[in-house]
């Protein structure tokens, strides 16, 4: 009876693996503002107006994991000839762009500069930050296929954008009820 | 408690609506909280909540691991490894599942990280406690009290997290619950106290507990099963043995007769799995040297001890009278009785002259005629009374044995008694009951394993190097090899090999928890 419950909670458990994976591999998606993942972003980072977000997966690319703490978040992404982990997005409220060179188009959509670190090959590694108001966002590009790297890096930007806190504010305060304090939102209580 | 955290789960998974009234519930209570915020307070709170840090977490863990190891605890760790890993692993999963972010609508005033729900830190602090509680802490009044600490320590903790937002209400509930729930759960199936009792005495982890309900139950079974009134017992002989728990019974004396004492050897389901883990060891290292076949239940382990000291009583073997077996908790414990030498001393500490050395070779000779081996020759299983030898725990007296065994005997008997005298005289007096081809093949097959563990260090003590002198003594002979391969063996070595690799995979995979 004991190895019978013993199995049976070991099969739950490996159940549960299967179905926290699904659950993960849609967490970043921008069709989901109103999920938790992306409220917890904006929790890491209150002062931050913008959220990174994946708007598709191209071919060959997938959702990798994350690490969403007070201060930072962090999203990767996978891809089957750039290698594991190819990706990676980080939010924090402030970072440093020195020695980076400004590489933010004349229409300054959304009011984001955007700078790039010199790149290196072999392996390809590439970093491009952008920052606007409250947050500042880089992609880590980080591929072993030296030769193929500007088309990944191309799916990679073609996979990745933002969305504005506000559209999560909104949403948290008509579906809850509740107030996701922060930017663009009421002040929260118990402020220092 | 538990019920309504599940049910609330299930609640909020199946009913997305129950999901926006239970959090604007939790919520508001946070905000309540959060109005009551001074600097002051705010800082006692920041320094409760270090009790949360992993810093903290990981030192109560490494120090409680340290102890283990120190007191050799095994069993206990590695169901506290395992009970942290489970816990880490499960409320990690869960927080995925369930997707629960921060508070809303109230500045945190700590670190976080990932979902909230459960909340991983009193999780972590909780199943530390708990194991700390259960792995280091004596049973009975002092870890319950000790409880009742853990209990006053994480409702502190979670009234911090509460005032400093970092945990909804049912987020830190939730966790405590959770990992005080997988500590108790896993200590009480995997390491009962009555089974892995917590003593800083230096006795074996084979030996159970004789006092209290279990000596009380005994006392009873005694009376009810063998008629025997018990009027005391008390553990006996425990460091020469490490397979059973020995006491010696005191009984009521009957139509006129002192009341005298009777042996018996209490075992449990975990003697059966220390028999299991040692043959398997065994047939590991040195392939099937004889019978491993491991025993199915505590109930075929004292039927056996029964038939053995059977046996040798039918052939008049100098061994103890059996009076029969005990069923203290059915199919859990038993205990076998048996004649008690009372006065009777280690052959180690008493007086061997030629007439001991005699009867030694003869019981080896007549245990060979009755096609027996004794299988643990060894001091702490000869006894000396009136100048008569007796042989005592017959457990591993094995039916019809290999002529390796029964050689191995005879040379574990010269052994023993040469430690009391020499080996010239003892191989004199084997001269009158072997033949020279016996004896050396008797020290050919005599090599490692062969001898007890105690007698190795006996003879390792003593200084003389009584193996040699037998081996210049007796006619040259090749040593018998003790490696015996066999598929059964390599397909075992690999799993067990196997199952290594997956646990340190577990641990080392999980590292994060412990590092």
């Amino acid at each position: 009876m004991r190895r019978r419950l013993t199995g049976m909670a070991i099969a739950s458990v490996l159940l549960a693996g299967c179905s926290v994976g699904t659950v993960r591999s849609q967490e970043a998606t921008c069709d989901a503002p109103s999920g938790a993942f992306p409220v917890l972003v904006a929790q890491a980072v209150p002062s931050a107006v913008l959220l990174p977000c994946i708007r598709v997966f191209p071919a060959g690319w997938s959702y990798g994991g994350s690490d969403v703490r007070s201060g930072r978040s962090r999203f990767w992404l996978d891809s089957d000839r750039a290698g594991i982990h190819a990706v990676e997005v980080e939010l924090t409220e402030r970072c440093s762009v020195a020695g980076m060179s400004n590489v933010t188009a004349s229409s300054r959509e959304l009011g984001v500069l955007v700078y790039l670190e010199p790149i290196t090959f072999r392996p390809y590694t590439a970093d491009r930050v952008f920052v606007f108001h409250g947050g500042c966002v880089t992609y880590r590009y980080r591929f072993g296929d030296a030769e193929h790297a500007p088309i990944l890096a191309s799916e990679a930007d073609e996979a990745l954008t933002f969305v504005r806190r506000s559209v999560l504010v909104d949403l948290a305060q008509s579906d809850l009820g509740l107030t996701l304090c922060g930017a663009e939102a009421p002040p929260c209580v118990g402020e220092d | 408690m538990v019920a309504y955290f599940v049910s609330v789960l299930i609640g909020a998974l199946l009913f997305p609506s129950l999901e926006s009234l239970f959090e604007r519930f939790d919520n508001r209570r946070l905000l309540w909280i959060a109005e009551l915020r001074t600097p002051r307070l705010t800082g006692a709170m920041e320094l409760v909540n270090a009790l949360a840090l992993s810093w903290t977490i990981r030192v109560l863990r490494w120090g409680t691991i340290a102890v283990l190891i120190y007191f050799r605890r095994w069993r206990h760790l590695v169901v506290f490894l395992g009970a942290i890993i489970v816990t880490e692993f499960l409320a990690y999963d869960l927080s995925i599942l369930i997707r629960r972010p921060r508070a809303y609508g109230v500045t945190i005033l700590a670190d976080w990280q990932g979902f909230s729900m459960p909340s991983r830190p009193m999780a972590g602090l909780a199943i530390t406690l708990i194991g700390m509680a259960y792995c280091l802490v004596v049973p009975g009044r002092q870890r319950f009290q000790m409880k009742w600490v853990i209990a006053g320590i994480l409702f502190v903790l979670a009234a911090a997290r509460l005032y400093l937002a970092v945990d909804h209400p049912t987020d830190a509930a939730f966790g405590a619950i959770f990992g005080v729930t997988v500590g108790v759960v896993a200590f009480r199936w995997f390491a009962p106290a009555d089974v892995f009792p917590v003593s800083y005495g230096r006795g074996k982890a084979a030996h159970l507990d004789v006092g209290g309900r279990r000596g009380e139950a005994i006392v009873a079974a005694v009376g009810r099963q063998l008629d025997l009134e018990v009027l005391d017992l008390k553990p006996v002989g425990l460091e020469g043995s490490g397979g059973s728990t020995p006491l010696r019974l005191r009984v009521a004396g009957d139509d006129g007769r002192p009341d005298g004492y009777l042996f018996a050897k209490l075992y449990a389901q975990s003697h059966v799995r220390a028999d299991r883990w040692y043959k398997l060891g065994r047939t590991i290292l040195y392939g099937a040297l004889e019978d491993e076949a491991r025993f199915t239940s505590v109930r075929r382990f004292v039927e056996y001890e029964d038939y053995t000291l059977r046996l040798l009583q039918d052939l008049d073997l100098p061994s103890p009278e059996p009076f029969g077996v005990v069923e203290i908790t059915p199919e859990r414990e038993y205990m076998i009785v048996m004649e008690f030498f009372d006065g009777a001393v280690e052959i180690s500490e008493a007086e061997v002259d030629d007439a001991v050395i005699d009867q030694g070779l003869r019981l080896i000779q007549r245990m060979w005629d009755g096609g027996l081996a004794h299988r643990d020759i060894k001091p702490a299983n000869l006894m000396v009374r009136d100048g008569q030898l007796k042989l005592i725990d017959v457990f591993f007296v094995q039916v019809r044995p290999s002529p390796w065994r029964q050689a191995v005997d005879l040379a574990n008997m010269m052994l023993v008694l040469a430690l009391r005298t020499d080996a010239d005289r003892v191989y004199e007096r084997a001269k009158a009951f072997f033949s020279e081809d016996e004896l050396a093949e008797a020290f050919a097959a005599a090599r490692g394993v062969a001898s007890p563990t105690q007698l190795r260090n006996h003879v390792k003590r003593d200084g003389r190097d009584l193996l040699a002198r037998f081996r210049e003594m007796a006619p040259e002979r090749e040593p018998v090899a003790i490696q015996r391969w066999s598929i059964r063996r390599v397909l075992l070595t690999a799993g067990v090999a196997f199952g290594l690799f997956l646990a340190a995979s577990i641990v080392v995979s999980n590292w994060t928890v412990f590092a």
